[in-house]
């Protein structure tokens, strides 16, 4: 077999893992709905570049002038959602270790095939409309195309970086630093008064790719290399890591928890939250991630002003508060899914579970409250909209946040160290869309009617009520899981890994 | 306990993975379920733990229970899981704590005192041979057979009336297959347990269960009295050994 055969078997047989996988391949309608989401969110995008092209019209080079200068937020973007839904070529390689196939053309073959990944031109979607409207007009066609390939390469160039970092994450979870400190060093230079540091220099090096000039293109090429080499070492060291990988069979310490057998039952599955959370990679991971944008976002808050607009104060204090829920909690049930038969076989065992982990969650929301407590104090977030949000997350957002752990039945791995791509269910997908975005509308109609203070008092009165009846709305949650509990449990059987 | 099986039925697409007209398991018996792979020994276990939902048909339980009498269909309440024991497989166990942990939880979770725990426990401390006890492995690290013990006893930590566990025997040491050999006849001679194996090994089903009922393809095609070993023949003579 050639090793162009053997690259398009490896392409076949990676195409038929998503198209088979058990949760995909028995519902269409998921198919349907997983291209309706891509061909929405490429509408979106167009629409914007659409927007933004004419919104600046009259000032064509301002329009482009203002995006290539802040370039980077797109890479900043783009690598985050990477997270959510790229694997690093470590995991896939291993698969095949056993296999007779070189692991160096495994790993370049995955390599490849990330840069030349579909993924890296979807922000064309957004670009190509942009530059038709801000860039032919003024610039041509040739300047049109240059400038496409140099945000190409500069998206292929995020991608390994991506993949870099992410091997690095499987080394040690604290890596994960990096790139938040980085982009948010980034992000801190451009918003001082004298940004003209960065964006000038941005400015001029896309206005290169579009005048077809050589050096972008040689550095940019240069870090390609540069980043391909880098990948190349790191991720063949991941696959024997991986092969070869010799589980921590002891833990260090073994935490009781004992504090919380004064709750009782409730307090023995708060444990198991814990533990959940402390003793498996990918939760973990989940969680700490949730930390780090909780802090991300209180941090945006403390040292910027470019948030201070009215809504973006409320966008970011309700993120604040909510993204936790909506990172975390919105897979309610799917780790459970991996011991959900030994759950099943104990008396009301879920009813329980999904106390402890409302309380769990409860607890979480200190978190964002305690930090931006003193934004509270200096005025910066009204003492009113910090109640309002913890209460409405507590009392409205989790309940509906919480729903899913009717409609959730796929099992997530626990304990793999590089995750494959989990973009969630449809289900999940919109209820993440209205707990991060019901809340604002709500906010702005009630203030508008209300006023400032009294505004917040619905959000308010309705987050107590709302905490106050948790065991019935809970119980309501156990009684349908109960009534759809062998569906349930058949979907977390198919998809249970390992 | 006695569990009563009516017309109950579970097919996979086209495979019939449990098709049984009628079957009783009475009260204190020790039922061996034998049969190929596919044969549905399993399908049938997780249908008694309503784990599956039968396409057609009923599992109940019938008889005294916390000194009432008892008669309930399982798909249609949960009390049956007061008094049942069960370890199919892994998916029974939280794989993230220690066995120490794990015995607790379902110990605290059911209400048991940590006093009645560690006396409960150190019945199966031979069993557990010093290997899962006060380790600060995860159930996720220890070897196959151990997971296997842990699975078995806590199934049995109750002291439940109805214990159902899925193939014992496998990846036991022989020692610890003799153990829980002995384990399981003294426990149901001490409780008047039902207790419902499965196994592939045929020569400790005959041993321990006085029944044995035969599956093909979803079917009980011989229901075999064994109060003597004399399923011994019978059985070697349908799986050709």
């Amino acid at each position: 077999m050639t090793k162009y055969q053997l690259y398009k078997l490896l392409q076949r047989t990676e195409a038929l893992k998503d198209e088979r996988h058990p949760m995909f391949e028995k519902n269409r309608f998921m198919k349907f709905l997983m291209w309706f989401l891509v061909a929405y969110y490429a509408a979106l995008m167009i629409i914007m570049g659409v927007s933004l092209g004419f919104g600046l019209k009259g000032d064509y080079s301002a329009a482009y002038h203002r995006l290539d200068g802040g370039f980077f937020y797109l890479l900043i973007i783009d690598f985050w959602m990477r997270f959510m839904m790229q694997e690093t070529p470590a995991q896939k390689a291993q698969t095949y270790a056993l296999l007779p196939i070189r692991r160096s053309f495994l790993m370049k073959t995955y390599l490849i095939r990330n840069m030349l990944s579909w993924g890296n031109t979807f922000w064309a979607f957004f670009l190509v409309p942009f530059g038709l409207v801000s860039i032919v007009p003024l610039m041509g066609w040739g300047a049109f195309l240059g400038w496409l390939i140099g945000y190409w390469l500069l998206f292929v160039l995020n991608g390994l970086g991506y993949l870099f970092t992410r091997a690095l994450c499987m080394k040690h979870m604290l890596w994960f630093l990096a790139p938040l400190v980085l982009h948010a060093a980034l992000v801190c230079v451009c918003v001082l008064p004298d940004h003209n540091v960065l964006r000038v220099p941005f400015i001029l090096f896309m206005q290169g790719f579009a005048q077809w000039s050589i050096l972008p293109y040689l550095i940019v090429f240069a870090a390609i290399a540069l980043a391909l080499w880098a990948n190349y070492r790191l991720q063949m060291g991941m696959v024997y890591n991986e092969v070869g990988k010799k589980e921590e069979v002891e833990l260090k310490r073994a935490s009781q928890f004992t504090y919380l057998n004064r709750f009782g039952t409730m307090g023995e599955y708060l444990k198991l939250e814990l533990k959940l959370r402390m003793r498996n990679k990918q939760a973990r991971m989940q969680f700490f991630v949730g930390l780090g944008l909780i802090v991300f976002f209180s941090v945006m808050l403390y040292f910027t002003d470019v948030y201070d607009s009215g809504f973006m104060k409320s966008f970011i204090c309700l993120y604040d508060y909510v993204i936790m829920g909506a990172t975390t909690l919105i897979g309610i049930m799917c780790y459970e899914g991996n011991y959900i038969d030994g759950l099943m076989s104990r008396r009301e065992t879920i009813y329980d579970l999904l106390r402890a982990k409302f309380f769990f969650n409860l607890g979480i929301l200190a978190i964002p409250f305690l930090l931006i407590f003193p934004l509270m104090v200096t005025g910066k977030i009204s003492v009113w909209m910090n109640l309002g949000y913890l209460f409405f997350t507590a009392g409205v957002l989790y309940p509906c946040i919480f729903q899913m752990a009717v409609y959730n039945k796929n099992t997530l791995p626990l304990n793999v160290k590089l995750t494959g791509g989990n973009q969630g269910t449809m289900m999940q997908q919109v209820i993440s869309l209205v707990v991060l975005f019901l809340p604002i509308a709500l906010e702005k109609i009630s203030v508008l009617l209300l006023g400032p203070v009294w505004g917040y008092m619905p959000l308010i009165g309705l987050g107590i009520a709302g905490i106050a009846t948790h065991r019935f709305w809970l119980r309501n949650i156990y009684h349908r899981f109960m009534l759809r509990r062998h569906a349930n449990m058949e979907g977390f059987r198919a998809s249970r890994h390992g | 306990m006695n569990i009563i099986i009516n017309n109950l039925k579970k097919t996979f697409g086209e495979k019939v993975a449990v098709d049984i007209e009628h079957y009783q398991i009475n009260t204190g018996e020790i039922l061996g379920l034998v049969g190929n792979n596919g044969a549905g020994k399993s399908t049938l276990f997780r249908l008694i733990l309503d784990l599956i939902k039968a396409d057609t048909g009923s599992v109940r339980m019938t008889g005294m229970a916390g000194g009432e009498k008892r008669d309930i269909n399982v798909a249609e309440t949960e009390d049956w899981k007061d008094w049942t024991g069960a370890f199919v497989d892994e998916s029974f166990l939280i794989d993230y704590l220690t066995p120490d942990e794990y015995f607790h939880f379902i110990a605290r979770i059911s209400g048991l005192s940590d006093a009645e725990l560690e006396d409960d426990l150190q019945k199966y401390e031979h069993f557990m041979a010093g290997e899962l006890m006060g380790q600060k492995k995860l159930i996720r690290n220890l070897s196959a057979g151990n997971k296997q013990k842990v699975g078995i006893v806590a199934a049995m930590l109750l002291r439940p009336q109805v214990l159902i566990l899925d193939e014992p025997f496998n990846f036991l040491d022989p020692s610890s297959q003799s153990h829980i050999k002995h384990l399981l006849q003294e426990y149901n001679q001490t409780t008047g347990a039902t207790i419902l194996i499965s196994s592939h090994n045929l020569q400790h089903t005959v041993d321990i269960c006085p029944r044995i009922a035969l599956l093909e393809d979803g079917h009980i095609i011989r229901d075999i009295a064994n109060t003597g070993g004399e399923a011994q023949q019978e059985l070697e003579n349908y799986f050709e050994v």
